[in-house]
């Protein structure tokens, strides 16, 4: 491989000064600028997470008033959902690669990339302003369910319109992001030659532009019954709360694949590099991805069962519900399928992405064990719950956030990180991750609910070892950013294509020029993974 | 070095057929915003049918009839618009799209005084009578009121929009050649149409 | 590139019949409505098909739907499926309740 040493200019130092970043029209640098405010909320949310497992080492009130405890669990999982996990990998990774991946220099609507991320900030600062504004930050959760969100005296109005401006900007990612996977790949490149991660990102932005404007709506619902004190989900008023879960779901289940789909993408670009092996099964890949797209939006219900919906409807969500596990399975087996027989080189990415397999494998067993309905009711609004979501969202997505993060580090800063810190930071933290959240399944099935600030005396054991894990858990996050920000500024010089990698993005320099490209980048021959040295082939 | 060399795919070129697209993929999402609203008044609708029905009887058919007209016109000059721009004769494009404006003005007056007459009957949601009224009643009128709130913005923004291509006809930055910009215009005013055309039975001719 | 090719421009008199039977529809589910009020059931039906068949014309012809490419329509089919499932789905739990 030779490294080119001719100078040029990298899009860091394309052009200078604090306004080229804040209007910049470069997609690399919108997704800079979603990278820092995205590890910024995170680390707000997970400081919020911590406050909570204190909290919740004794039974009885430790450190926080109850009121103060429901506070802090709906502003961790706003922050969380609307500002880390729905943004993180398209907005920061998509918005990067997507135009590097597909080989041409930017996203199909530079203008409106940057709109979106102003739009995003601006749904921050109405998150962010609950807490100083009126009477606090919603204490509702973070689904805002009619009519306690109607009726609570906390500032539920901006946290809600804080989730609408964020959900306008999310729609409008995705727009970009289906337009310019339509209209700006390489010539030659079809929609069967694109890399996988950007089949992810397109599924993931139909789901986006199509759910969201749903919730868009039902939120305004809930600001002008509020504002107005009259309106459609108040029971008392002749209203239906089901109908507001019924709204919210339609949304915020497909959501839960704006999460995930991305970060299989992300896995489905790992797995061939490390393995420097042809992908199983390329097309079963890139459709399951669709029809997980597709079946998401048939499974809302799932979250309903306890709440008066109609037994025949709860049956049929229930089956729907099974029906998405096919899918995301066959990416399971596939990815399993590529390591076999690989010439497999273990880096970090790589055992990001095996994480994001075991890990993503318990959240969604636990998952169908929620959608069979009679261990639902049994399961409903207890810990078990609790423990599967953040084994899908922290355990899923958060690692291959983390992992994509470590294998485009060198292509973004065109620096490397000290490897052994960052494999120490990962075991750490697959550790400490498993200590913190499986205890929470253990203690659902012990029949201990979620949203209370107390617990009964026999639950104490497995409450102090999951706040344990959660210690364990942000020392390793600490460490493994504390790794990336100082290779950042000293690392060593990385490689043009550390990895080996063949898909478009590593045939450009490290980092790109502000074009991306000075040559027309070549389409690998035989597809997208077909790796020159794979010792055999699909 | 100097950059000399451009990718043939680039995000910063002129693109009709991407704006285009991305006209298409928005107005999806103004189908499903607005879709969200026609789920909750079919729930509703479904539960409370004869408070619908009484209430629909508040509204006035005719007012309602003669926006639907000027909608409807309105969406035929903006289409034949963009064939005038099309076929090269500006002046023609630009007097169209001045008879849109004035329709959805029209529409707006009506509205207005629609409005007008609920609120001096006390039902906007709040309001005194509109608090007196059975349940059923009052989620119509709220919807109603909502409803028809949101199209009516819907028509402050394409009237605006609409506005913004007449300047760039005159500036000559929307040209017979490179008409998107109008063309995107025509697709959102015609959607304000299209919510129009199923909220104009829903709420006034249920009888 | 080839983006030039295959404009279709329409014509101000396809515009007009499409407006003369947009209005025609017009008058008729009002005058469904207004003076078939024994015909209850049967004008809420007749008022939502012939909103659909206004709507149709209205993607068909004035947006230009029949003209574009095919995705348009595959697309559009996609969103509109998805929200009749929903409806399906909503209705299905209330009538069964």
């Amino acid at each position: 491989m030779t490294v080119d040493t001719l100078p040029y200019t990298t899009f860091f130092k394309a052009k200078k000064g604090i306004m080229s970043w804040l209007f910049t029209l470069d997609h690399k640098r919108v997704a800079l600028l979603y990278l820092y405010s995205i590890m910024t909320f995170f680390l707000v949310g997970a400081s919020l997470g911590i406050l909570m497992r204190l909290e919740l080492f004794h039974p009885g009130k430790d450190i926080v008033e109850p009121h103060t405890y429901n506070q802090i669990f709906t502003l961790h999982g706003v922050i969380m959902i609307f500002l880390f996990i729905i943004p993180s990998i398209p907005a920061v990774f998509g918005n990067f690669f997507l135009p590097l991946l597909l080989g041409t220099d930017d996203v199909a609507f530079p203008k409106l990339n940057l709109f979106s991320f102003w739009l995003y900030v601006i749904g921050a600062l109405f998150a962010l302003g609950t807490l100083v504004l009126g009477d606090g930050p919603a204490d509702t959760g973070w689904t805002f369910y009619a009519p306690y969100s109607v009726r609570t005296g906390t500032n539920v109005t901006m946290s809600v319109v804080a989730a609408f401006v964020l959900g306008f900007s999310s729609i409008l990612t995705g727009l970009n992001f289906i337009v310019t996977i339509h209209r700006l790949r390489t010539p030659g490149m079809g929609f069967n030659q694109m890399p996988l991660f950007a089949w992810s990102l397109y599924a993931t932005s139909w789901i986006q532009l199509l759910a969201t404007p749903v919730i868009g709506i039902t939120l305004l619902m809930i600001v002008a019954e509020r504002v107005f004190g009259v309106g459609l989900f108040d029971p008392s008023i002749g209203g239906d709360p089901v109908l507001y879960q019924h709204m919210f779901w339609i949304y915020s289940h497909p959501a839960v694949y704006i999460m995930a789909l991305p970060a299989m993408g992300i896995v489905s670009e790992i797995i061939p590099t490390f393995a420097q092996r042809t992908i199983f099964g390329y097309k079963a890949i890139a459709y399951s991805s669709m029809a997980i797209a597709f079946i998401g939006y048939f499974v809302w219900g799932h979250h309903m069962f306890t709440s008066g919906m109609s037994g025949p409807a709860a049956y049929i969500f229930s089956i729907l519900t099974f029906l998405v596990a096919i899918p995301t399975s066959i990416k399971v087996f596939n990815w399993l399928a590529t390591l076999y027989k690989g010439s497999i080189n273990i880096e970090t990415p790589l055992l990001f992405a095996l994480a994001f397999i075991f890990n993503f494998l318990i959240g969604g067993l636990t998952g169908l064990v929620n959608g069979a309905l009679a261990a639902d009711i049994h399961l409903h609004d207890t810990y078990f719950v609790v423990g599967h979501f953040h084994y899908v969202m922290f355990g899923g997505t958060g690692f291959a956030f983390f992992g994509a993060l470590h294998y485009w580090f060198p292509k973004i800063w065109g620096k490397m990180y000290n490897k052994k810190v960052a494999n120490t930071a990962f075991a750490t933290l697959l550790i400490g991750f498993n200590i913190l959240y499986f205890p929470m399944i253990i203690l659902g099935i012990m029949g201990m609910p979620r949203r209370y600030y107390d617990y009964l005396p026999e639950f104490t054991f497995w409450n102090q070892i999951s706040t344990v894990g959660s210690w364990i858990t942000v020392s390793s996050l600490i460490v493994l950013i504390v790794n990336l920000f100082v290779a950042a500024n000293k690392g060593k010089k990385a490689p043009d294509n550390p990895w080996d990698g063949i898909t478009l993005e590593w045939q450009t320099k490290s980092p790109p020029p502000l074009e991306n490209f000075d040559k027309m980048p070549k389409i690998p021959e035989g597809g997208p993974y077909n790796y020159p040295n794979a010792k055999s082939s699909s | 070095m100097d950059h000399t060399f451009h990718l043939p795919n680039s995000g910063h070129n002129f693109d009709a057929k991407a704006s285009k697209m991305g006209m298409w993929l928005f107005l999806y999402t103004e189908l499903l915003l607005f879709g969200g609203l026609f789920l909750v008044y079919m729930v509703y609708r479904e539960l409370n049918s004869e408070a619908f029905l009484l209430a629909s009887f508040k509204l006035n058919v005719w007012m309602g009839t003669f926006n639907t007209v000027l909608l409807i016109t309105s969406s035929m000059t903006i289409a034949m618009s963009i064939t005038a721009l099309q076929k090269g004769n500006k002046i023609l494009s630009i007097r169209l799209m001045w008879i849109t404006i004035l329709a959805a003005l029209g529409f707006l007056i009506v509205k207005y005084f629609e409005w007008g007459a609920k609120f001096d009957h006390g039902l906007f949601p709040g309001m005194d009578h509109y608090q007196q009224l059975p349940t059923g009643e009052r989620l119509y009128f709220y919807l109603y009121f909502f409803m028809t709130g949101l199209h009516g913005l819907h028509v402050i923004v394409g009237a605006v929009f609409i506005m913004f291509v007449i300047r760039g006809v005159k500036k000559g930055s929307v040209t017979p050649e490179r008409y998107s910009l109008s063309e995107n215009a025509g697709l959102y005013w015609h959607l304000v149409d299209l919510i129009w055309i199923y909220l104009f039975p829903l709420f006034y001719l249920i009888h | 590139m080839s983006d030039k090719e295959n404009i279709h421009i329409s014509s101000y008199k396809e515009h007009v019949s499409t407006w003369l039977a947009l209005i025609l529809l017009t008058f008729m589910t009002v005058f469904v409505s207004v003076f078939g009020a024994e015909l209850r059931t049967l004008s809420v039906a007749t008022a939502m098909i012939i909103a659909t068949v206004k709507a149709t014309a209205v993607g068909y012809y004035f947006m230009h739907l029949k003209y574009d490419p095919k995705i348009y329509k595959i697309m559009m089919a996609t969103v509109l499926g998805l929200f009749v499932f929903f409806m399906l789905m909503i209705t299905l739990d209330y009538i069964t309740r």
